[in-house]
């Protein structure tokens, strides 16, 4: 559009920076929360890692070009919620986005504590000398529950606080974590696998008082744990089935998309793809280069045997501490192939920005759409009430941190095996984006006027939408998660679980979790528009669009 | 007691407006309040290529177009985004480019003759239905705009006025707002605006039973919540950045008056409720470009809100 016939009026800002928007997504698909913490717990696959990266990656494009299709669209919306609700109607949308939002951030919490733990304060307290403290916060029940309590405190601080001051704390945690992650990567690409053993043996026993043979007695652990997951090869099956866990990692490139100001163009969508592409292709590269990197000092098939030796305890399948009592977290095993205790010190802090950077948004998805579903009136207006004196969602914000805590006393004391159901909570997000996935795909023809004057009107392939195209693809990758996840046709030979990733229908905890949170979101939707309607509001009516003629 | 309907920023839509305009016998409501910015943000040339020919550029993407049928099929385009289309030809657009001025009498000319479509439709709508409609143009309205809504038989023009909505409401009414980095026609300092505000206020009856339908949203109130602009009007940090833009000086009169409900607009991104003090305060929202009338259907009672929901229509 000219510029010539564009007056000054309010909300007609300029596009937003690339670059910022990449730096957003990039935190989103958070290669050191996310990325080191499922890597680890993969380690009894048959599909490369580094294939399996690419694959995923390939895939979640089309997640990509869904989502910067649908902000071109509808903007302003204000995410998943309100693009549900308008092309499907109220129901679908509330229990699809209240659960996927809302309730499955509960059990997110004890997960983000544990990366706290792991990432953060375990190797911390270890390079700073506490090693009885460092070795604590590693282990089982009390510990997960105090760093899952921290988390909360410091999400809750990240809500008072507000996203003026958080964003510029995650911009600059960007580049802290990545001067981190870079001196991780030289050390590794630097390294030797003899200087590694010899490294990792003599700080791991000044560090956390290790016995002699450290590296050896690992090797052994994890091999009798199972230890398989390569980093090349394994045939495109297998390469697929370790896709449903390696999502944990790479899903939410759409998380940084920019949601606010008056889409202007067809540029404007995509800066939005561009954005999030780039942070999830340079994510995906640097994944890769951590691999390699990890292979050549490391060496790939200790790294995976030390992963299989936490996780076999960590989850409970023996009551033996592994020979290295903490997660074999790998920016520490790298720091290890230097002696000098600064270096180590500076290296963990800087790569503990990653958790800080990026921990603080827990939350925020969940207040947007109570807020949004307080306003539809199908919760009470109280949730949505500001504190009058620190403009803070007081309300809103104890109907996330009670619930939270309660799971997370679940999760941290694996009562009824609940640490079992980790993957569930990436399902529940997985479900709700199948149905924005589906929301995508017949918006053009739902919506036909709309998606017409939209600017990606004319982005096409053969004639077909490109939203309903990548909508179709994008639904059909996720339609295949679900079906691994929920049938786990990998089960144990005697059919039994965890399977492969632990939430198939053979387990009761997850399944039981799951229908919770779907009951619960019904329960709230049918519970209050029946309210509304004896109070005289229709909320079928008010969502119904009003006759143009 | 009155039930009333609010909607705002609709910025031009001719589908905003006549959904607007239907409101009131599609969800039973007695008043309909029409927030201020009703004028659209753009126009957009149809270029005459010869012939019957002509070059579009809409949302950056380019339209060739060709026949009677093409052209009315993507002016409806143009129009249901809220923009207007205006036929041209290269000489004169490129005449253009060094005549702001004449830029203006165009955009002038192409708002007022869509307000004056807009009255005269709801003159024809509202035509013995006994439906109360009232209008306050914001801060982004010329000035002009308002003697084409004073000029309507059925729209009330509202701007400083205190008007009775029943026995027991009155409402105040601006859409003047604090000042924005785009200089736009109405905005000024608080101290002014709170000498407006309180202008109209003092000649109320009973403040505590009053109607603040004030286009821009009180400070901090949560309804204005805007990305930060950085000094070229860039969204700072990718629009991860919000910060509040509202009126202090209203939020003071709020709190100060505590009047039974605020209706505001202004902040497009802003749709929810909120209460300071007793006073609920709501901005619907804006979703214009869609052609989605985002409103509010409240029910006043005596001395309190019987009830009150957010529309999506």
């Amino acid at each position: 559009m000219s510029n010539l016939f564009v007056r000054k009026a309010t909300g007609m800002v300029r596009s937003w920076s690339v670059f910022d928007a990449f730096i957003y997504a990039f935190f989103s698909i958070n290669l050191v929360t996310l990325g080191f913490y499922s890597f680890s717990q993969m380690y009894y696959f048959g599909g490369g890692l580094i294939p399996a990266l690419i694959v995923s990656a390939v895939f979640i494009i089309f997640e990509v070009i869904v989502y910067a299709s649908l902000i071109a669209v509808m903007p302003r919306a204000g995410g998943d919620y309100v693009w549900q609700t308008r092309i499907f109607g109220g129901s679908i949308g509330f229990i699809l986005s209240i659960t996927g939002w809302w309730f499955t951030l509960w059990l997110w919490t004890p997960i983000y504590g544990d990366m706290l733990r792991q990432i953060v304060l375990t190797p911390l307290l270890g390079v700073l000398g506490l090693k009885d403290l460092a070795v604590w916060f590693a282990g089982r029940g009390t510990a997960l529950f105090v760093c899952s309590l921290l988390t909360l405190g410091f999400v809750s601080l990240v809500i008072m606080m507000g996203m003026k001051s958080y964003a510029r704390i995650q911009k600059y945690s960007f580049y802290a974590g990545m001067l981190g992650l870079l001196i991780v990567l030289v050390l590794l690409f630097t390294g030797s696998p003899d200087a590694f053993r010899a490294g990792f043996e003599r700080n791991s026993a000044a560090i956390f008082g290790t016995q002699s043979g450290l590296y050896d007695a690992t090797a052994t652990a994890g091999t009798d744990a199972g230890a398989s997951t390569p980093l090349m090869g394994g045939s495109l099956a297998l390469i697929f089935l370790t896709l449903p866990w390696l999502v944990f990692f790479n899903l939410w490139p759409n998380w940084g998309a920019t949601l606010y100001g008056e889409v202007r163009g067809a540029t404007d969508y995509k800066r939005n793809f561009t954005g999030m592409a780039w942070a999830l292709v340079g994510v995906t590269i640097l994944g890769i280069l951590f691999f390699v990197g990890v292979a050549r000092t490391i060496g790939w098939n200790f790294y995976m045997q030390a992963n299989a030796a936490w996780w076999n305890y960590s989850w409970g399948y023996t009551d033996q501490v592994p020979p290295l009592p903490v997660w074999p977290n790998p920016a520490m095993l790298a720091v290890f192939l230097t002696d000098n205790r600064l270096i180590q010190i500076i290296v963990m802090l800087l790569m503990s920005f990653w958790w800080f950077g990026w921990a603080g948004t827990l939350f925020l998805s969940s207040t947007r759409v109570v807020f949004a579903a307080a306003f539809d009136r199908l919760l009470p207006e109280k949730v949505a009430e500001l504190d009058e004196r620190t403009g803070t969602p007081v309300n809103a914000m104890l109907l996330m941190v009670i619930p939270a805590v309660f799971v997370s006393l679940l999760y941290a004391y694996n009562i009824g095996g609940f640490i079992s159901v980790t993957l569930a909570a990436t399902q529940a997000i997985a479900i709700m984006y199948f149905g924005t996935a589906i929301a995508a795909i017949i918006l053009p023809y739902k919506k036909k006027d709309l998606y017409e004057a939209s600017p990606i009107a004319q982005m096409k392939v053969a004639g077909i939408p490109l939203i309903t195209v990548a909508g179709v693809i994008f639904a059909a990758f996720l339609a295949f998660l679900l079906v691994e996840w929920f049938f786990d046709p990998w089960l144990n030979t005697d059919g039994v679980p965890p399977g492969l990733y632990g939430i198939s229908l053979a387990n009761t905890n997850s399944v039981i979790f799951l229908l919770a949170t779907y009951g619960l979101a019904a329960a709230i939707y049918y519970g209050f528009k029946a309210r509304r309607r004896t109070e005289g509001i229709d909320l079928d009516k008010v969502q119904a669009e009003i006759p143009v003629e | 007691m009155t039930k009333l309907f609010f909607a705002t920023d609709i910025h031009g839509s001719d589908i905003c407006w006549s959904k607007f305009l239907n409101a009131g016998k599609f969800y039973g409501a007695d008043v309909l309040i029409l927030g201020g910015d009703m004028t659209g943000k753009a126009v957009v040339p149809l270029i005459h290529q010869g012939g019957n020919n002509y070059r579009v550029t809409l949302l950056e993407q380019v339209f060739e177009v060709s026949g009677d049928d093409e052209v009315q099929d993507i002016v409806k385009k143009i129009r249901s985004r809220g923009y207007y289309p205006y036929v041209t030809n290269p000489d004169e657009l490129l005449d253009l480019q060094n005549k702001p001025e004449l830029v203006h009498e165009i955009f002038l000319a192409q708002v007022l003759k869509v307000v004056e479509q807009w009255m005269d439709l709801a003159d024809k709508k509202l035509n013995g239905t006994g439906m109360k409609v009232y209008c306050c143009p914001g801060n982004d309205d010329m000035e002009e705009v308002d003697a084409v809504v004073r000029s309507s038989r059925h729209v009330i023009h509202a701007e400083g006025q205190v008007i009775p909505l029943d026995d027991h409401h009155e409402m105040i009414a601006s859409g003047w707002s604090n000042r924005t980095p785009w200089n736009t026609h109405r905005e000024e300092d608080e101290e002014q605006l709170a000498v407006r505000y309180e202008t109209m206020i003092s000649k109320l009856k009973d403040p505590h039973n009053a109607v603040f339908n004030v286009h821009v949203p009180p400070y901090k109130s949560g309804l204005d919540e805007a990305p930060e602009l950085d000094k070229d009007l860039r969204p700072v940090l990718a629009g991860q950045s919000l910060q509040p833009v509202g009126s202090t000086a209203l939020r003071e009169a709020i709190r100060k008056n505590q009047p039974l409900l605020g209706l505001h607009g202004h902040i497009h991104e802003g749709r929810g409720a909120t209460r300071i003090g007793k006073t609920l305060c709501i901005n619907p929202g804006s979703m214009y470009e869609q052609g989605t009338l985002l409103g509010t259907i409240v029910k006043l009672g005596r001395n309190t809100i019987e009830n009150y929901v957010l529309t999506t229509g």
